[in-house]
């Protein structure tokens, strides 16, 4: 697909400015009225889905030109796909995200590239991952874990760390937890170890076609011969970009793809894994949004007049992951969960999103910042999560501003309540 | 060099401007820029875009408001103002600025006691409304929906809404202004002029209401608006109820002092008798006539699309056309009791049977869609697209003529597959302040990426405005183009010459853009013999005089050069 392909979809918006803000019928303050970081942080319309598609509409027209000012606001989106969901309560024939995803392409094709975001490609093509780490250490996290290697062992569960969870050593304990947890489920875990790499996740969202294709094939590689019949991943990212991005550009794994936070709600049902230590606190969830809206599945384009399109191929965020996690919550004794106002399919980003993190940082923990002073608001004691990139954003914001309201990743506190050590 | 020639904004005047709001708050870029530019909602060109402005600046104070405001004014610059930014009248004309009011959002005070809320411009009815549910207390919600400005409406525009049974209609509601007037100079309206509290719009202070908007408003044509004082209502439940789903599945429950009905009379005659007696017996909170059309095809596009291959059905829609969506309150189980007992009463004398709604399923969403006024933009599902005709509030009988008058009109141009066919019956209309008046407007569903459309939809338009005239109604909204303006100025006492010589008391240099309010455009000698001309005009030759002499804007191309 094309950014030409979407004329139709950028010709139809009607500029109601519903993608600024939370559905309506789910509006709860004038606080938190809001959905959509860019409009809200920068104002100018351009910011917002509508403003965006606006932009490339013009530039398809040839009214302007993709300068670096216009490419500087396509970037500053964390393509978290609030914006969709508020415009698709009322329109079925525009694919807002997409859109987005287009014109980064045709920044890309035309050389309208982020200085920020050239520098972590350098970073992947040097190490398989965006942080500039050794590939060489990638494996590291897994030492005196007992798992399979997946390369060389048969297991029935593969888990993929991704990229933030097999570097960042403020987040080791949580994913090294999150092994043992799998493992303490009965499976049989393999990992690739130092030969995984980066799930290719945010080059397909800078716009570069080509090597998102490349790590998508590396992973399908990786995922057959491993011959595990499930894949695993704590990483919302990794497992937005395996449910969508994977089977749209023709890389659809062969294997049933899990969040960790499906895996154990499933487990725990099942009785698998027993929770029996009370964890006494009062905890607000975050809906990460790639594994909440962003994590809808593809299932195929529609040609010609999506007005006719049935409904089981319109991306609405409903079917994200929301209710794994709330389930997991309640399962664990002691623990309460207090929602925030903006939840499930129209949750407030964290604000890492879409390169904003590499970028613009100051963008970034602003977007966070607001998340936290929502969840502060509720009386949590503190907010868990799913998503690893959302955990380093949380926790960093919350320094840099003062704010205290401890981080956790939700299989912290499934460990805590298993008393797997 | 005229203002309107201008197409960047001289270095010297852009540096003024970014020092009064900041160089994150102003931009010249031309992409962003065309953010502005996408305008398709009353615009009659076929590409949908309006002029693009200079420039575009981000006020965060009144302070800054005056001070860009007086920059135009020292530099000869157009510029016009804008909260939410929906519509073709949000456009300047080439060359001037807009000041986009994005950054003024805040609900500066809710006054319980007294019941009024001061917002600024970006302040939308569901943001506010959030806010007053759970006190106890309700705004006006506008018919262009919850996310929509208070403040526009309230000063610069319309401002119906389904609710006008009980809480009329955004003017009659306004408190106290605060507004820029076009030379920079503040002005405080109402008893805010006289000491500094917002409970009287008409004063001790001056009462300038009539004159800072009249019926439709001026639409960005005298200054800037920066505060509102707008009136609350009682909201007689305990806040709100939440439930999971976003719009059809979202289905809480109703409150207990609240509940809606449907009403469907059995043809025109007693629907319109029927209406009048629940006006008298004053038993509303929310009301609509239903458009069975537009609800199927908000709800069901697909289905609405295949309809008319089903003449059975249409029939019996047909048969249930003249529907009404209607919400009572009250403060007590007795008086709620005592309401619907007069509703059905109502009912049983015009022959009309009655549904509870909230005893079906979809009534929470019905219910919850009104009050919250979230249904508005499922307008778009359809075709993309709307336009609108007549739009008068004026007395019950003369919203029933236009209802018969717009269905005659729509089906013609339906028949000739020139928009989507909504049954012909898409009237919006309901009583205003227990029916003392009342609003109707004709709503066009169509398509706008269709060039079928976009002309079909012209020609309907060109011929409402004759019907208006003919059936002595007023043109309603289709006054906001300035040819219309200049037709039909003679028929109506040369208002608008009145309306410019205010302007021009208000704006020596005429520099607040007022294309959508009384432009040189319709008062400047007519190249056409008003004196002779006849409402006569076949509808394609009156829709050609529209493309080409009427169009608010200028097309893209002319407006690149």
């Amino acid at each position: 697909m094309a950014l030409t392909d979407y004329v139709r979809d950028m010709r139809g918006c009607s500029r109601c400015s519903s993608c600024k803000w939370v559905p309506f019928n789910q509006v709860k303050s004038w606080r938190n009225a809001m959905n959509c970081p860019a409009i809200t942080r920068f104002n100018f319309h351009a910011y917002s889905g509508s403003g965006k598609m606006n932009m490339g509409l013009s530039h398809l027209q040839g009214r302007s030109e993709l300068t670096e000012g216009a490419a500087d606001i396509i970037y500053h989106c964390q393509l978290c796909g609030a914006c969709e969901v508020s415009c698709k309560v009322y329109r079925d024939d525009i694919d807002l995200t997409d859109v987005l995803l287009e014109l980064r392409a045709t920044c890309v094709e035309e050389g309208q590239l982020m200085v920020e975001h050239m520098a972590m490609l350098d970073f992947l093509k040097r190490d398989d991952n965006p942080l500039g780490e050794p590939k060489s250490t990638r494996g590291d996290w897994t030492e005196g874990l007992g798992l399979k290697d997946i390369n060389r062992e048969p297991a029935d569960v593969m888990f993929h760390a991704g990229c933030r969870f097999s570097y960042d050593p403020d987040l080791r304990e949580i994913v090294r937890g999150t092994a043992r947890l799998l493992q303490s489920s009965g499976a049989v875990v393999g990992v690739a170890g130092g030969e995984e790499s980066c799930c290719g996740g945010r080059v397909y969202e800078l716009g570069y076609r080509g090597e998102a294709a490349n790590y998508a094939e590396d992973m399908l590689s990786r995922v057959k011969a491993s011959g595990a019949t499930t894949l695993v991943t704590g990483c919302s990212d990794c497992y937005a970009h395996f449910k969508y991005a994977y089977p749209r550009i023709g890389k659809e794994l062969p294997v049933e793809v899990l969040h960790v936070t499906e895996y154990l709600d499933r487990a725990i049902t099942e009785g698998r894994l027993r929770l029996r230590d009370s964890v006494p606190m009062k905890v607000t969830y975050h809906d990460p949004c790639h594994l909440g809206r962003m994590s809808e599945p593809f299932i195929c384009d529609w040609e010609g007049d999506k007005l006719l399109r049935p409904m089981s191929l319109k991306r609405t965020g409903k079917g994200g992951i929301y209710d794994p996690p709330r389930r997991v919550l309640s399962s664990i004794p002691g623990v309460r969960l207090e929602e925030m106002e903006r939840i499930r399919e129209y949750s407030w980003c964290c604000g890492a999103g879409g390169g904003v993190l590499e970028c613009d940082p100051e963008f970034a923990a602003w977007t966070a910042g607001e998340r936290l002073q929502e969840a502060i608001s509720t009386g949590a004691e503190a907010m868990v999560t799913a998503c690893p990139w959302c955990e380093r954003l949380f926790k960093d914001a919350a320094g840099e501003s003062g704010l205290d309201l401890p981080v956790y990743d939700i299989t912290q506190i499934v460990l805590r309540s298993t008393g797997t050590r | 060099m005229k203002p309107e020639e201008l197409q960047k904004l001289p270095p010297e005047v852009y540096k003024e401007l970014e020092e009064v709001v900041g160089p994150e708050n102003i931009s010249e870029e031309p992409a962003l820029l065309d953010g502005y530019a996408w305008q398709p909602t009353f615009n009659s060109s076929p590409d949908l875009w309006v002029p693009r402005c200079a420039a575009a600046v981000l006020p965060g104070s009144t302070e800054e408001v005056q001070a860009v405001v007086r920059i135009c004014n020292k530099h000869n610059i157009l510029y016009k103002a804008h909260s939410t930014g929906w519509g073709t009248f949000n456009a300047v004309k080439a060359g001037g600025i807009v000041l986009d009011m994005r950054r003024m959002n805040r609900i500066v005070e809710i006054d319980e006691k007294n019941m009024y809320a001061v917002v600024e411009p970006y302040v939308s009815g569901i943001s506010l409304q959030a806010e007053l549910l759970s006190r106890g207390l309700n705004c006006h919600m506008i018919g262009a929906g919850c996310g929509a400005s208070l403040l526009a409406s309230a000063t610069s525009g319309v401002g119906d809404g389904w609710d006008g049974i009980s809480m009329s209609y955004s003017p009659r509601n306004v408190l106290g202004v605060e507004w820029v007037l076009p030379d920079g100079e503040l002005l405080q309206m109402g008893s805010l002029g006289s000491h500094g509290t917002w409970f009287s719009g008409d004063g001790p202070g001056p009462s300038l209401r009539g004159a800072m908007r009249g019926w439709c408003g001026a639409f960005g044509g005298l200054g800037v608006f920066t505060r509102v004082a707008v009136k609350i209502f009682n909201w007689p439940a305990n806040g709100d109820h939440r439930s999971e789903g976003l719009m059809f599945d979202y289905l809480p429950p109703l409150p207990e002092n609240l509940k809606v009905f449907m009403v469907v009379f059995r043809d025109r005659g007693s629907f319109a008798e029927g209406m009048y007696k629940i006006g008298e017996a004053e038993i509303g909170y929310i009301q609509c006539r239903n458009a069975l059309g537009m609800i199927l095809g908000g709800a069901l596009p697909r289905f609405q699309r295949k309809l008319p291959g089903v003449p059975a059905m249409v029939e019996m829609l047909k048969s249930m056309q003249f529907c009404l969506t209607h919400i009572i309150a009250a403060n007590s189980p007795r008086e709620l009791a005592y309401q619907e007992k007069a509703l059905r009463a109502i009912a049983l004398d015009s022959e009309a049977f009655v549904l509870d709604m909230g005893q079906l399923p979809l009534g929470g969403l019905l219910f919850w869609g009104l009050v919250k006024d979230s249904l508005p933009p499922l307008i778009f599902r359809i075709g993309g697209q709307f336009s609108s005709v007549f739009g008068h509030d004026e007395t019950w009988d003369s919203s029933i003529l236009l209802n018969r008058v717009g269905q005659e009109i729509k089906q013609k141009w339906i028949d000739r597959d020139g928009m989507i066919d909504d049954l012909a019956d898409n009237a919006w209309m309901f009583l205003q302040e227990d029916g003392m008046w009342t609003h109707c407007e004709e709503l066009i569903l169509y398509d706008p990426r269709e060039e079928k459309h976009v002309r079909s939809v012209n020609n309907a338009i060109a011929e409402a405005m004759i019907s208006a005239v003919e059936h002595c109604q007023g043109p309603g909204f289709m006054l906001l183009n300035p040819m219309v303006r200049r037709m039909l100025s003679p028929m109506m006492s040369h208002y608008n010459f009145w309306t410019k010589k205010l302007k021009k008391e208000f704006d020596p240099l005429g520099l607040s853009d007022d294309v959508a309010y009384c432009s040189e455009e319709d008062v400047e000698e007519a190249d056409i013999d008003l004196e002779n001309m006849t409402f006569d005009i076949p509808p394609e030759e009156l829709a050609r005089i529209f493309e080409e002499r009427i169009s608010v804007i200028p097309a893209p191309r002319e407006m690149a050069q």
